[in-house]
Parts: C-alpha cells; structure tokens; sequence
C-alpha cells in the first residue's frame, strides 16, 4: 500500500501523464480537423471526394494502430519525414481516430430531419448558412456521448505510443517495474492514474451534455444543475404559462375590420384580373426514377391571387410548390416569379445551389410546410429572427422586433421563449407561417398547411391563413384537403390529377359544381370523408 | 529482425507526410522524447585524443543510443531516479562517446524495434546487450565486446528438471522475448522432441525481461533462457520464487549495433571500443556491474554474410 502511494505521486510517472495527455490532446485535434474535412468530402456532391474519404477510412479504420505508430516513426524516415516520436505517435492517432470522428459527425448530420434543411433553404439560406446555423448546433449536441467515447478510447490507444518510444504512462510503468521488480504497485498505480484521466473526460461529458440540453426550462440554470444539491424546479414554479397539454386552442388577435366583413368576391376578381403574373409556368415537365410527377403542367397565378391546389395524393402539388422555389429541380419547361427564372443565369445555365439560394431571397418566395419543420433547437422567436439576421443581414434588435410583431400577430406573443417541442401542431405552425411571412416574401406557398395537424388545431391555423389573404392581400398557392376552406378563401382553384390541371376556376364553382369527372370523383371522396371524421 | 513490409503505397505516405508536416509545425521543439542519461565519469584512455582528431566529424555531436530498458545490470531505469539509465551498457557507451567526444541521449523502444529504429535513422547506435548474429548482421554492423553466457531461469526447485537446451525442455513452456536469440534454438528443439517420443516445447513470446520473469511467477512458463546476469538478477529480486538451473554457453557474441555502409562510424566505435577495453575500463565496469570477468571479448566485426 505505501509503495502504491509512493508510485501514485512520484513525479517520473506522473511526468508520464503529460506525454500521454500530449499526444491525446494532439491526436484528438488533428483527428478532429481530419474527421470535419473527412465528413464534408464524404457528404459532398462531388462523388470523387466521396470515394477518396471512403477509401482513406477503409485504410486507416481497417488497419491496427500499432502498425501506424510504427510506420508513421520507421517507415516516414524512408521518404526524407523524420518525425520526433511524439509526433509520429500524435500523427498515428490522429490518423487512426479521423474515420472514427468523421462517422460520428457524418451519421449525426445525417440524422439532422431534412424538413428543416428544406425551411433553411426556402427561408433563402445558403448551404453554408444551414449548416453553421441550423445542421451543426442541432448535430453537435447529438454527437457529445460518442465523442466522449471516442476522446476515452483515444486516450487508452495514446499507451501504443510505447511502441515508438514515447516516454507516456505505460511505457514509464513497464520500464519502472523491469528496473525494480515492483510490478502490481506499480501497475495498480498508473491504472488508476489511467481511471483518473478516463473520468475526468467523462465528467467533461456530463457538462457538456448537461449545458448543451435544451428541453430544461431555466436556461439561466445550466451551472446551477451541475452542483449535487440542485434540484429541479417543479412545473409549476418552472411555467408560468399552462402546459402545453392544456393548450388545445391558443385565441388569435381580434380580426381588423377589413378581415371580419365578408369579402366582396366580384370586386376582387376584377382587381386580379387586371394585376401582374405573380408566377408564371409553363410545360413544366419533371420525371423521378421513370415515373412522370409533372407532366407539361401550365399555371399562371397573379399578384395578390389566392390559388388552391387540389387533386388526390401523388398529382404533383407537393412536387409543383417545390418547384417553384427551386427547392427541386425539373427536367423542362420554365417557371418564372415576378419575371425572373429561378436556378439558371440568364443563359439559362444552372446554378450553384449557393446562387439560388441568393436568387430565392431576392425574388421573395415564402414556404410552409405539411410538418411545420421549425428549427428543432431554437425558440419560437429565434425560428423568426435568426433567418432575418442570417439572411436578411437585420441588426438584432430589428429582427427581434419583427419576430415579435409577427407572433403577436398570429397569436403566440407569449410563447416567443417555448421550443418548437413544447408547443402543439397549431402553434408551431402559426410559428411556421410567422416564419415564413418574415421577410416579405412575394409569393407564399403553402403545402397542405393543416394536414399534419389534429381536428381541433386545424381551424386556428386556417384563421390565421385566412387573414393573410384579406388583410395583406398576399399572392398565395395552397395546397389543400380544405374544400369549406377553399371555397372560403381561394380566389381560384386548381386541380390536379397525374402531374398536370385538369381543371380550374374560380373556386366557388370550380368547387361546387365540377365539370370534369375526375374532380367530381375526388370532392365526392373529400365531403364524404369529411361527414366520417365529423 | 523483419523489416516493416508495409510501405509499398505512395498515397499513404504522402497522406502521412501532410498531416506530419502539421504536427511538426505544433509539437515543435516543445517536446524531447529522450531521457538523459548518467555516465559515470571516469577518465578517457590515453589515444581518444588521436581518435577525436581521426574523427572530428562525431566531436561535440549528440548521439541516439537505441535501449530496450528492460534488462538491469545492462540497462534499466535507475530504481532511484527514474529519470536515468543505469547499467553496463549505459556505462560503456557513455564511455566510447567520451573517448570520442559525442554524448548519448536514450530511446526506449521494444527489443524487436531495436534493429529497426536503427534502419530507420531514429537512432544512431544500438548498446542493448543485443546477440550479434549473421542474421542481424543484414539490419546492421554489429562490434562484438562480451561473450554471451546465458542462464536457464526456472520456478525455485526445478520442478520440470530443465537442465538447458536440450531433451529436459520437451514439453515445457519457455518464456522469450520476440526477437531474442534463444528463440530459433528453441524451437530447433522441435524435431529432436520428437524423435525421442517426446512433445515439442511451448514458446510464449513477450515484449520486455520483466513480462518474461512475470510469467514464470504467475505459473504460465516453466523456464526463461537468457543472458545469465539478467537470470542471476532475477533470482537475487525473487530468492523464494525463482532459480537458475544452468548456465549454458551460446555461440553468439553480444555486440554493439550501428548503421550499415557508414564505415568510418563503425571504425570509430570500434577503435574507441579496443581503447577502452585495453586501458582495463571495461573490467572496471563489469566488475561494478558484477559481470563475470571472463565474459570480455576483444572487439570483432559482424557482418552480413
């Protein structure tokens, strides 16, 4: 037991510790920067990268790390790299963990939903920007235990630096006990030294996750909770507001006088008539995997024009939305919004997805979407004005100032601090639509706004729709399962059946007394559903 | 001694070569990976005056001597101050670098890695109580100073009668370093076991002297055959455990390693090594070392055939 102690703190061991956090801490870093570049070519566009990451990890993921070690420090030599063995052990290490990071930073951001890659980009948010802003913060919180495992791992691999001469724990250990034949103090020794480092990152763990989760209410607490006394508040005393359980329906503002008169239907046809093209396709034509989605679709919508989409599952709407933002590509034809194209120069060349991203901004299309896709890890406030700030370029405050009098507008000023989680499917989605309206966008698409919500939520959001098109007079296409709705709101309807219009007209009509069978066929399908669900 | 075959790809080397410039450029000279060492002081022979002049090129340089610690009396760790190297080979080579004007820093490195971290250019001489033998001769020029006397380490008593190399090892379990001399010779045994209607014996291969001796503690080998100072060490460090059966003569000699085609180099050495064995230094030294005297072999040269 005395000689234990006396091996616990005699400084020759304990100067091993140093050389093995040395080379930890260096082969974590490069394997680290390694494993970033590595998960960036594997996840690229370009295939070449792809396969040269995917080769490089096959290597050095398949290969031992002794034999690295002894061929970063024997073999480098031979072609004129003479590496200290520090080095050559550092460089091994981070050779050898790279694969290992760059699979746990892939499979993280992979695992990112892709719903809200697709706001980022219809929010005009360049690839860049989506990732540093919205893969990166939500992928990095999901990654801390794996790379805690691998930052332990790393460090227990760091005793193969024996091998190549570096004076780190195990090789001080083993030497030691050869010179003085006192192998288990020695070794129960430097084995706890080793559980003392291994903990010490598992603590750092437990912090980094601890201040990293966001489901805790206070997040002023995020030191507090790591001291053992703390406990949590109770819900209580943690919301002030109701629990999102009670919420089934949050009340919107009371309508303007301009929302709350019925609308004069004629006098608003005539006015749309004579307006712009708000959008403009033409023989849109677009196949995936052999099977037509679009199939020479034609569609003019105007300013301030209401248009809803119909037509059974699979005629194309989700597909036509998407297009006209460019968050998809077609094989031909041409849309245009407020006059200009979206994704090609004006030779008609393609883009860069950076450049839509900057076009989309510039011709102002809004989106939302069937599953709301709100920025998982920011609060209701930070979905409206991060994008303001990112890509608007708003100061602080004037972003903050446009989320909020765009929550109170929808009816959820008092949830501008809830996360998306917290919050019921009526009110992310007002979020959503807040989100979408932010920037001013010409042009806002809808794709089945209601139908990922419950019965009871559907009409708050509808509401808030509704005014949006009489109080703003903003140019909308919503596609919807919402005939009341429709005919309620849209100025047109449109329907869909195997990629192009098979009907269309003013709403009302349109609606309510179909000409075309296929229509028939589907409104029949909807009021009789409806009368079921009621 | 093998040499490492997995270098054939350029793409590895130059991916290597990269991120090694890197860390290079933030290791830097923040780091030594060598530990000094302790050479006693004594006197140089008369005539290392004429060397350093013969040879100005290796005065005021510092050398890498190559170590596999592992073996007390000829390098180990000084139990006292671990920050140093102690035993007859460190006094030797202390003494050839003061004779010709160069100083040692030490890499510890496994037994097996010795010849190659020569190869490799890691180190500049090996003083490892390393067999000079033909086969190691194609890694390196090896000046031969000691004869190799080895001793037969088995547990107290002598349970399985292993009296050397030879029919009474059939069937036993003998410990050895990879690497290490007595391996071959061991395994040679296979046949002859045979013949004589006897099993082969087991040979379990560690990386360092002290796994060796551990094992035959723990009960997992019956014998270790090596270098009889290291044997007689053992059994001074563990008098109820272990004994040495025998001593066996080897046709080896124990040699100091440098690298191949550097002639002038190994001529220094081996001048400053007849220096210091003629001057009766090398005596003084086995003596504090408790070597057996008659061990000193005049320097010869072993080459590859």
């Amino acid at each position: 037991m005395d000689l234990f102690l006396h091996y616990l703190t005699q400084p020759y061991l304990v100067t091993g510790i140093v050389y093995t956090l040395l080379i930890t801490g260096l082969g974590l870093a490069g394997a680290s920067v390694m494993g970033i570049v590595l998960a960036g070519m594997q996840l690229s566009r370009f295939r070449a990268l792809a396969i040269t990451a995917r080769i490089y990890a096959i290597i050095f993921r398949g290969t031992p790390l002794i034999l690295q070690m002894i061929f970063c420090y024997n073999a480098l030599p031979m072609i004129g790299i003479k590496l200290t063995a520090v080095e050559a052990a550092s460089l091994a290490l981070a050779l050898n963990e790279a694969p290992f990071i760059a699979e746990i930073i892939r499979a993280n951001i992979i695992s990112v939903d892709r719903g809200q890659i697709s706001a980022g980009q219809a929010l005009g948010m360049t690839p860049l920007v989506t990732m540093i802003r919205i893969v990166v913060p939500q992928a990095f919180r999901s990654m801390v235990p794996a790379l805690g495992n691998e930052a332990v791992s790393a460090l227990k691999n760091s005793s193969l630096a024996s091998v190549v001469s570096v004076q780190e724990l195990t090789l001080r250990s083993t030497q030691l006990a050869s010179a003085n034949f006192d192998f288990f103090s020695i070794f129960f020794a430097s084995g706890l030294m080793y559980l003392v480092l291994t903990g010490g990152i598992a603590a750092i763990q437990i912090v980094v996750e601890i201040m990293l989760d966001l489901d805790h209410p206070n997040p002023k607490a995020r030191f507090a909770r790591l001291l053992p006394w703390y406990r949590e508040p109770t819900v209580a005393e943690a919301e002030t507001e109701p629990a999102v359980e009670e919420v089934v329906s949050t009340p919107l503002p009371a309508p303007s006088a301009k929302a709350s008169h019925p609308v004069d239907r004629h006098k608003r046809a005539q006015a749309i008539a004579g307006s712009r093209p708000a959008i403009e396709i033409g023989a849109l034509n677009k196949s995936y995997e052999g099977k037509t989605v679009l199939a020479g679709l034609d569609l003019t919508v105007r300013l301030g024009e209401v248009v809803a989409l119909l037509g059974p599952s699979g005629s194309g709407k989700s597909t036509l939305l998407r297009c006209i933002n460019h968050l998809e590509s077609w094989d031909s034809g041409t849309i245009r919004v407020t006059g200009r194209q979206l994704g090609v120069d004006t030779d008609g060349k393609r883009l860069s997805p950076r450049a839509i991203a900057d076009a989309r901004t510039a011709v102002g299309v809004g989106m939302v979407f069937q599953n709301f896709n709100l920025f998982a890890h920011l609060t209701a406030r930070e979905n409206i004005a991060g994008p303001l700030r990112w890509v608007q370029h708003l100061s602080k405050f004037d972003a903050d100032r446009r989320a909020m009098e765009l929550l109170d507008r929808v009816g959820l000023s008092h949830r501008a601090d809830a996360l998306p989680r917290h919050m019921s499917g009526g009110q992310q989605q007002r979020v959503a639509i807040a989100r979408a309206l932010a920037p001013n966008p010409a042009v806002l698409l809808l794709d089945e706004p209601t139908s990922a919500l419950d019965p009871e939520l559907v009409a708050e959001v509808l509401e808030v729709i509704r005014r949006l098109a009489v109080e703003d007079g903003l140019t909308m296409v919503i596609s919807t399962h919402q005939i009341s709705f429709a005919r309620e709101v849209a100025d047109r309807a449109v329907f869909l059946a195997d990629g192009a219009v098979v009907e269309e007209g003013p709403a009302e009509e349109v609606l309510t007394r179909p000409k075309n069978p296929r229509t028939a066929q589907f409104l029949q399908i909807i009021s009789e559903d409806a009368a079921l669900t009621a | 001694m093998t040499k490492p075959n997995f270098m054939k790809s350029r793409t590895l080397l130059s991916v290597c070569a990269g991120v090694g410039l890197a860390v290079q450029i933030v290791t830097g000279a923040m780091v030594a990976s060598t530990v000094l060492s302790t050479g006693t002081a004594q006197a140089a022979p008369a005539g290392c005056a004429d060397l350093q002049a013969k040879y100005p090129d290796l005065k005021g340089k510092t050398l890498v001597n190559a170590v596999n610690p592992h073996t007390p009396g000829y390098e180990a760790l000084d139990p006292n101050d671990p920050t140093k190297y102690v035993g007859f080979d460190i006094d030797l080579g202390e003494a050839i670098g003061e004779c010709l004007g160069f100083s040692l820093t030490y890499k510890s490195v496994t037994f097996a890695a010795l010849l190659t971290t020569l190869q490799a250019g890691q180190a500049d001489i090996v003083i490892s109580d390393i067999y000079a033998t033909v086969e190691r001769a194609k890694a390196a020029d090896f000046i031969t100073y000691l004869k190799v006397f080895d001793g037969v380490l088995v547990a107290k008593g002598n349970p399985k009668g292993i009296t050397g190399i030879n029919l009474t090892m059939c069937g036993a379990v003998a410990a050895e370093n990879t690497g290490y001399v007595e391996v071959p010779l061991i395994q040679a045994l296979e046949a002859e076991c045979k013949a004589a209607g006897k099993p082969a014996p087991e040979i379990q291969l560690y990386d360092n002297n002290a796994n060796c001796i551990q094992a035959i503690l723990s009960g997992r080998a019956d014998t270790y055959v090596n270098d009889v100072n290291t044997v007689d060490g053992a059994v001074k460090a563990y008098p109820d455990q272990l004994a040495k059966a025998t001593a066996v003569t080897l046709p080896y000699s124990v040699g100091i390693a440098v690298p191949r085609n550097n002639v002038e180099f190994r001529d220094a050495i081996m001048a400053a090594l007849t220096l210091i064995q003629e001057s009766g230094m090398q005596v003084e030294m086995m003596k504090k070392w408790n070597l057996p005297e008659d061990q000193i072999e005049a320097p010869k040269l072993v080459l590859a055939e």
